[in-house]
């Protein structure tokens, strides 16, 4: 059995500790006292993932079997995750890959002609040829690229589909394909207590119209947090359309769950902790280490990119949405929860080099924004690890860079919006529809890889909720032009950055850092 | 604006907190999660070896004996009442000082002194080979679980029923201010379960001699008192409760000697006065200065007192 998460407490035993840092890391030595949340040790994958896949297919929740659900003139629509997930991209054959062709092998056999793959991208870039091909396989590629293989496209008109409206009068536009279809299968990877569910369906095959009833500064700032579902308003508005959608169209769920295991073999080390690195592990670090600092920049972001996670499978469950999730997020809090008492007056996090809008890209200062406050932020149950007014501390470089294919709407956004206001309900009325509608942007969204317009916006409202919590944030080797920008401060050193917080949380306040990734969510009783 | 360290700074960072095989201490809040790796034999069973005790005694008498009594000054009181006494026996002693063990392994009459084993603290004293090594050749240490890891099995039993004598800590580890802690209850109840009689010994002098955070006495020759009881025999029916608030009381009482005199002590515990070291935080503490410098206040030197004054 693996060992559960737990608090250590810094004492004159601990060793220096690691911090990520971007496409970098470092060891830092935490206060005495302070407290350093570790996730539970990876758990044991399954043995034979085939035979999980082929049990849950055979033996769904609330549904009958795959099989009795597939007959000759159906229309069958299959609808994966795309690169957003997992993070970082697993070893292949992805576990995507694996479900895909097993729902097929059965479709083939009852005879099944009409079957479309849908990536359930909504409003995140167009997945490459090649980006598909690493999830799905060889052998579905080449049968069904590109004619019935594809992307979903959010802004074509004639493709969706408005089903209707919530009893909170939430309008439901959603890929027309999928809602005509006789049956959906959807294949998911649930890496965080946020993802799958009700939000898969909902989120993944919508419109800018349906998501901007959910991906808003209000239901965000009220989303406590969104890995918390019954305390996430989001997860509440997922609810209610996916209630929608149940009456509407069958939908046949299958959620996967990953353990822990986010780093190769050659970096191993990053995920042990500290005081059990042998000489081995402290040899590849320093090597690592100054491999990746005398690296070229656009060769360490390469290599960085090609890191592929060796993530083993912890469960398979198919049936219902509502009846798969909740089997599916106790596997993810098996992995992923480790209980915490009490906030601290300052929180520190180490910013990876990757989020979910940077696979085989750049991550762009809002994207770091996004995953320190958003993602990073928001990894608690119950109570944030620090308290209302308390500061951040984030270590990332905050380069200025953008991927101009990528993310094009960003730049114009850091550029133009950002230098008039940060409050995230300023921006939000005065300056998001006119992103959302700009037809250069649609057009980038549909016809190129970017991703759309609107995309920054939601990345400023992800933070939303820790903006204004926070009563300072501070990033730790964080480029000066870059977080002043976004409205926050950057320090050299960690004695810096306590230095600047005191003015908030005085001269020796309370310490929690969260070691992460590998991820882990903290439970703050 | 990240600037990048040198290796050297990198190094030292790396190395920090590490001993020369790269091992890191575990910090005290990880202790119960540590890995169950192949267990490492911690028994040293060779220190308890003919030879070994032969070179032991060698030591002790050659080297640990005369750099002891050379850097303090000891005075051994109490001795008379270990001369009827037929081991296995447990010493249980206040802790305060690394100057703990030698003073007492050399002050114990040779029979004793022979066939004792010390315990020690396994994340401390068996953490690293050279350590673990250098500790068993001058005192016959053996490993003592302090965290509850459950690492290991004590082999306490094991030693007395092969004889041997122990000297036991049984505060768990050396105080911080130089005042006496509660005992914990291990080893009462190896006593209790094993029948065998308890040597309560106190050391005074020995926190002001050499400190926590010190590797070498002060100098000075500071005057150490090195204090035997009578022994305590675990009575019919007694639990370990029972026998170790027996334990802190004796050993409080020989402490109190060297202040109040043998009748004024005794006196004191019968009176209730005798400050005995309690779980219940009933009795209210000094503040940790004054409590630290009561423990830092030289012994007075009696050698000089005269018998017959005017």
């Amino acid at each position: 059995m693996s060992r559960p998460g737990f608090v250590l407490t810094v004492d004159e035993r601990t060793p220096p500790l690691l911090v990520h840092q971007g496409e970098g890391f470092r060891l830092e030595r935490l206060p005495l006292g302070s407290r350093v949340i570790y996730p539970p040790d990876s758990l044991k994958g399954v043995r034979n993932v085939d035979a999980e896949i082929q049990h849950a297919l055979l033996n769904p929740l609330g549904i009958e079997p795959l099989p009795e659900l597939l007959y000759p003139n159906m229309r069958l629509t299959i609808v994966f995750d795309d690169l957003s997930l997992p993070l970082p991209q697993m070893q292949t054959p992805d576990i995507r890959q694996r479900v895909i062709e097993h729902v097929l092998e059965l479709a083939a056999a009852k005879g099944v002609d009409d079957v479309e793959l849908i990536v359930a991208n909504a409003l995140h870039r167009r997945m490459t040829p090649a980006e598909i091909k690493r999830v799905v396989g060889e052998r579905v590629f080449r049968s069904f690229f590109p004619e019935h293989l594809r992307n979903h496209d959010a802004e074509d008109r004639a493709n969706l589909v408005e089903i209707g409206k919530t009893k909170h009068g939430e309008v439901v536009e959603l890929n027309r394909r999928a809602m005509e279809s006789d049956l959906i299968v959807y294949v998911n990877i649930t890496t965080t207590p946020m993802s799958g569910g009700p939000k898969s369906v909902s989120v993944g095959l919508a419109s800018y119209r349906s998501l901007r009833h959910h991906h808003n500064v209000h239901t965000l700032r009220h989303s406590r947090s969104f890995n918390d579902p019954p305390n996430s308003a989001m997860h509440h508005s997922y609810e209610r359309m996916a209630d929608l959608i149940g009456g509407h169209v069958k939908v046949f769920t299958i959620e996967t769950s990953l353990n822990n295991d986010t780093f190769p073999t050659a970096t191993s080390f990053l995920n042990k902790r500290e005081w059990e690195w042998n000489v081995a592990d402290q040899a590849s670090y320093l090597a690592v280490k100054r491999g990746n600092e005398l690296m070229p920049a656009r060769a360490r972001r390469k290599v960085w990119q090609k890191n592929v996670a060796p993530y083993a499978v912890t469960g398979v469950n198919a049936g219902l949405p509502s009846e798969v999730h909740p089997v599916t997020l106790d596997n993810v809090h098996r992995q992923q929860v480790t209980e915490v008492q009490g906030q601290a007056d300052v929180a520190i996090f180490g910013l990876p080099y990757i989020c979910p809008y940077n696979v085989n890209s750049i991550m762009n200062p809002i994207l770091v924004m996004s995953l320190g406050l958003g993602y990073f932020f928001n990894l608690y149950k119950n109570r944030p690890i620090v308290r209302k007014g308390g500061a951040a501390i984030f270590y990332h470089p905050v380069e200025h860079e953008f991927h101009p294919v990528h993310h094009p709407s960003y730049i114009d956004f850091f550029d133009e919006v950002l230098t008039q206001s940060t409050d995230p309900v300023v921006l939000e009325t005065k300056y998001e529809e006119q992103f959302a509608t700009d037809p250069w942007y649609i057009q980038l969204y549909r016809k190129s890889y970017a991703y759309h317009g609107v995309h920054p916006f939601y990345m400023w409202y992800w933070g939303a909720h820790a903006l204004e919590h926070l009563g300072e944030v501070i990033f730790v080797g964080g480029n000066r032009r870059t977080t002043a920008r976004m409205g926050f401060k950057a320090a050299s050193t960690l004695a810096d950055a306590l230095e600047i917080a005191s003015h908030t949380v005085g001269r020796s306040p309370s310490i929690t850092y969260q070691h992460a990734p590998p991820l882990v969510v903290a439970d703050v009783r | 604006m990240t600037e990048r360290t040198s290796l050297r700074d990198e190094l030292r960072l790396l190395r920090h907190g590490r001993d020369w095989r790269g091992r890191s201490t575990v910090p005290r809040s990880a202790d119960p999660w540590i890995l169950d790796g192949k267990p490492r034999d911690l028994s040293n069973q060779w220190a308890r070896s003919r030879p070994a005790v032969a070179a032991r005694a060698m030591l002790r008498g050659g080297l640990l004996r005369p750099v002891t009594w050379s850097q303090t000054q000891p005075v051994v009181e109490g001795s008379d009442y270990l001369e009827n006494l037929r081991g296995p026996v447990v010493f249980v002693a206040n802790h305060s000082s690394h100057l703990d063990a030698p003073l007492i392994v050399g002050s114990l009459p040779k029979r004793f002194a022979d066939r004792l084993a010390v315990g020690a603290a396994a994340d401390y004293f068996f953490d690293a080979r050279w350590r673990a090594v250098t500790s068993a050749l001058f005192f016959n240490t053996f490993p003592v679980e302090r965290h509850g890891a459950g690492r290991q099995r004590s082999q306490a039993v094991e030693l007395l029923e092969q004889k041997w004598s122990l000297l036991l800590f049984p505060e768990g580890t050396r105080s911080e201010d130089g005042t006496m802690g509660v005992f914990k209850a291990g080893v009462a109840q190896l006593c209790v379960a094993n029948q065998v009689p308890v040597v309560p010994v106190a050391l005074r002098g020995a926190y002001m001699a050499m400190p926590r955070g010190r590797n070498w006495p002060v100098p000075g020759r500071p005057r150490v008192a090195v204090r035997y009881g009578r022994p305590l025999y675990p009575a019919e029916g007694e639990g370990f409760r029972e026998l170790r608030d027996r334990m802190m009381r004796a050993v409080a009482r020989l402490a109190a000697e060297e202040d109040q005199g043998w009748y004024g002590a005794m006196r004191a515990e019968i009176d209730g006065t005798l400050e005995v070291p309690s779980r219940r935080g009933d009795v209210p503490k000094a503040s940790r200065w004054r409590r630290t410098w009561e423990s830092t206040r030289p012994l007075a030197d009696r050698s000089r007192r005269r018998v017959w004054t005017w």
